[in-house]
């Protein structure tokens, strides 16, 4: 049972980022929408779906970008001083 | 399109594909565990969890039928974030193996490991003895990996009308093709192209979540269910441009290294 509700949490939440993002950025949409809605404006009403999707996949991209820098960490160049010492620098 | 075209697009196909997906991996474990531990505990393991698995769907889907003509706002926002919940983790998860970031899912290594763990356990191999270990591994296996059948099912036929029947036709249709070809081949399903497979369910879940999500939030799609190809094409060209992103930072870490 409790890998079958380990399984189920897995499910649905795998990457905090994701899961955390997918909610804030239906909040977010949401909030237009109800906006829109309070001021009887269609449009902007409306928008909430354009916004969700942009704001997913910005959420999307960040999140392989973070992946990709964890994964491919940038290699500071090796320095003469740094390479020839083990003295490490203040 | 049709409307039974429409319920096939929109429930019965990304049901087959996901459930192949899953399907595959659990048939891995269980064929490792009939090889090494004889048969009939196994197959009753697998029966047990499909049993396990219908009572599952039955609860939570025959609400969706009775009251499907009372479905509410919040309802359809919650279908929306749970299809977004899965479509979101499968979309980063195949891209991150298509990256090579996170390892394939390799069934004949996965099988070959399995052979080995149960291999090394004491067994009474005589085939009419009743094997616990085997009872049980067999139906965490298939119940494990079938939730997530079960999941996709019920959120894809939370869309109303056929849509749940469509679902578990797909989910059904699945697990039979599945198991022939494994009964065929008796051997992993190796073949199969799980991480595409899977990235194209993301896809589809997630442009059904957005879809749909916006409509529970009173949103009306310029063009209603047009915007369904639109929002995918979308979904799957920014699912792209992730890709290349990390393929262009596996490049330039490759070029950094070899450079003196």
């Amino acid at each position: 049972m409790r890998d079958a509700w380990e399984q189920v949490y897995g499910l649905l939440v795998e990457d905090g980022q994701i899961a955390i993002g997918t909610l804030a950025a239906f909040v977010a949409a949401a909030a237009v929408a109800a906006l829109g809605s309070e001021l009887q404006n269609d449009m902007l009403r409306n928008s909430a779906g354009l916004l969700l999707f942009v704001l997913l996949m910005a959420l999307l991209l960040v999140n392989l970008y973070s992946a990709g820098r964890k994964a491919y960490p940038p290699t500071t160049p090796a320095t003469p001083s740094a390479a020839g010492s083990s003295v490490p620098k203040k | 399109m049709s409307a039974t075209l429409a319920t096939f697009a929109v429930a019965a196909l990304p049901a087959f594909i996901a459930s192949v997906v899953e399907w595959v991996e659990a048939f891995t474990i269980v064929l490792a565990v009939g090889n090494t531990r004889g048969w009939r505990s196994p197959l009753w393991g697998v029966l047990g969890a499909l049993v396990t698995l219908g009572v599952i769907v039955i609860a939570f889907g025959t609400p969706l039928i009775v009251y499907q003509d009372q479905v509410t706002q919040t309802f359809h926002i919650l279908i929306g974030i749970l299809l977004l919940l899965f479509g979101m983790r499968w979309l980063r998860k195949a891209i991150l193996r298509f990256a090579g970031i996170i390892a394939e899912h390799d069934e004949d290594h996965i099988y070959q490991r399995e052979i080995a763990e149960l291999q090394g356990q004491s067994h009474n191999s005589a085939e009419r003895s009743w094997d616990n270990i085997g009872f049980w591994l067999s139906y965490k296996a298939v119940l494990v990996e079938g939730l997530e059948v079960a999941f996709i099912v019920i959120a894809l036929g939370a869309t109303g009308g056929s849509a749940l029947q469509a679902a578990v036709a797909g989910a059904v249709a699945a697990f039979v093709v599945v198991v022939t070809a494994g009964a065929m081949l008796h051997k992993p399903l190796s073949f199969v192209p799980e991480n595409f497979m899977k990235f194209v369910v993301g896809c589809m879940l997630t442009t059904f979540g957005i879809f749909w999500g916006a409509e529970g939030m009173l949103v009306e799609w310029p063009g209603g269910d047009a915007m369904l190809p639109v929002i995918l094409v979308g979904v799957v060209l920014t699912s792209l441009v992730g890709v290349r992103i990390l393929a262009a930072m596996s490049q330039r870490r490759v070029t950094e290294s070899v450079a003196p």
